[in-house]
């Protein structure tokens, strides 16, 4: 699924936000990104998204070589992505069912279908009162949500969660982590980023990255494959 | 083309919020359209009349021959065939002081009071000859070979005059329509580039979702095909109106000009502003959306 070989990234003002990144990660995988702010979490995701490119080294993604893939393959790759952003990029004046439809309308699910799984999400986030709001009115923690439903409803291969928990309470956050974890079993590869450390301390299975200051460190948990 | 089809509901939808968005602009843009469609319509209606005019007036070309004075019954008959023998020529028909009399008394209408200030008819008989107007030069240098004519009256003057103005208004068709099409352009792409902008967010997010540039677009080509197609329909509307009313003025006025029937004349024009108009939308936001789509870095 994701192949990361010597990956480096600098940016332009000369930030280096990475370094010297070896991963490999399998379909169906469960990873756990942690680390302080600023050490690169959300980094490492754009690289995965083709919104940064690797400065040095080699980085595949399904199959795709991010450093050589083009507008087309760009598009396909993040069409196969559930991304939940950490300022969750919601379109504002829509109501809640209208951001986690407008994932959907181009990958080609019939209307019905992807009303249906638009309000399953919703269901799952814990959401079903709030489908027909705007996004405008909702909390933080309910907008939070509705980022979540949007990444999940598409029935993506890779979902990409950069703090998904941050502005929850303690109960609706391990509700979410759970949700998430549990795509697993469809052979959906997850990934997560938090700083809520306690939330991850005691599950048994995944793989535990830790950066610091981009530097990766990586831990294997369970029958964690590989 | 399915998931278009699928998503028609939503296009339509964020249209109108694009149009929502940027109230202001996009009304301001309608109105100006619309009456940048009104000059062409107004144009291309001048036009239209003109060329049907100078038609129907080549169609009815006839001219008029006056023969010498005091000639007897048969040299008039001699006169006669030798006019029809001549190739081109249609019918030839004597009119008599009394037919000229009452002729001019029809055209005067109200004013024929004037013809009573004669103590004797004025007009003179003369031969009416219908002729192929394409040959009308070759016609009437032969006439001019025929004996005992006296004078030939030709309308090619006015023809001739008559063409000129509708090469004059040819001309400033052309500009006209370029300079329609030009500035129709400039207006839709203005705005749906404004648009884009104001949408930056959401079109972002968009691509970081994987949608297909198409799909992104589509909603400000509709917007621009509404501008311009609602522009079009003010443009039909001042249109309608304005010939209507001036073709009652002009009947008023001039009753005896051909006139092109004016339920098909506006009909034409309608069609031909609507047609143009949605199409100059179209590709005016076209050409806004254009040169957009590299960025997918996001
Ligand atoms: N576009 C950019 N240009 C320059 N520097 C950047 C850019 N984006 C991030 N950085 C820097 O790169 C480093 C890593 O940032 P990143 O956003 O990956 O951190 P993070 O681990 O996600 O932090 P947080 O937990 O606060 O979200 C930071 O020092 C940040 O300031
Ligand atoms: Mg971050």
């Amino acid at each position: 699924m994701i192949e990361a070989k010597n990956v480096s990234l600098v940016y332009e003002n000369g930030t280096v936000a990475l370094r010297d990144v070896n991963l490999h990660i399998e379909p169906g995988e469960i990873v756990y990104i942690t680390g302080p702010s600023g050490s690169g979490k959300t980094s490492f995701l754009k690289l995965l998204m083709g919104i940064e490119y690797p400065t040095t080294g080699r980085l595949k993604v399904m199959k795709q070589t991010m450093s050589k893939i083009n507008a087309s393959n760009i598009r396909r790759l993040r069409q196969n992505i559930g991304p939940v952003f950490q300022e969750f990029k919601l379109i504002r004046g829509r109501t809640a069912l209208e951001n986690v439809m407008l994932g959907m309308r181009f990958l080609g699910f019939p209307p019905k279908k992807m009303h249906e799984y638009a309000v399953e999400a919703l269901k799952n986030v814990g959401l079903e009162h709030k489908i027909s709001s705007l996004v405008d009115n909702l909390s933080w923690g309910e907008s939070q949500r509705v980022a979540i439903a949007r990444a999940i409803a598409r029935r993506p291969s890779l979902i990409i969660a950069d703090e998904p928990t941050g502005n929850l309470d303690i109960d609706n956050a391990m509700n979410i982590m759970d949700l998430l974890v549990s795509f697993r079993d469809q052979n959906t590869t997850v990934i997560i980023t938090t700083h809520a450390t306690h939330l991850i301390e005691g599950r048994e299975e995944g793989t535990f990255i830790r950066i610091d200051n981009g530097n990766l460190s990586i831990e294997r948990k369970g029958e964690a494959l590989v | 083309m399915k998931s278009i089809v699928y998503n028609m509901g939503y296009f339509l939808k964020e249209a109108k919020t694009l149009f929502k968005i940027d109230l202001t602009s996009n009304i301001l843009s309608i109105l100006s359209i619309g009456l940048i469609f009104f000059i062409l319509a107004l144009v291309i209606s001048g036009w239209d009349i003109m060329s049907f005019i100078v038609e129907t007036v080549e169609r009815e070309a006839e001219i008029n021959v006056y023969y010498k004075e005091g000639l007897s019954d048969t040299e008039i008959s001699k006169l006669l065939e030798d006019i029809r023998s001549v190739e081109g020529v249609g019918d030839v028909k004597i009119v008599d002081e009394e037919e000229s009399y009452l002729r001019m008394k029809d055209i005067l209408g109200d004013e024929a009071h004037i013809l009573e200030l004669f103590e004797e008819n004025p007009f003179s008989p003369f031969i009416e000859v219908q002729i192929n107007i394409a040959e009308s030069d070759v016609i009437l240098s032969k006439l001019k070979q025929v004996e005992n004519i006296e004078y030939i009256r030709d309308n090619k003057r006015v023809l001739d005059r008559l063409n000129d103005i509708v090469s004059v208004i040819e001309f400033v068709g052309i500009l006209v329509v370029v300079a329609v099409g030009i500035s129709t352009l400039m207006v839709v792409s203005h705005i749906i580039r404004q648009g884009i902008y104001n949408n930056r967010d959401q079109i972002n997010t968009l691509k970081l979702l994987g949608a297909p540039q198409p799909f992104i677009d589509f909603p400000f080509i509709l917007e621009g095909f509404f501008l311009t197609l609602i522009g079009g329909l003010i443009a039909s509307i001042l249109l309608f109106v304005l010939l209507n009313y001036g073709y009652g003025q002009v009947e008023l006025a001039i009753p005896f000009i051909p006139l092109p029937a004016a339920d098909s004349l506006i009909r034409s024009i309608v069609t031909f502003t609507l047609v143009t108009s949605a199409i100059l939308g179209i590709i005016g936001s076209l050409l806004g959306v254009a040169k957009q789509g590299e960025g997918f870095r996001g």
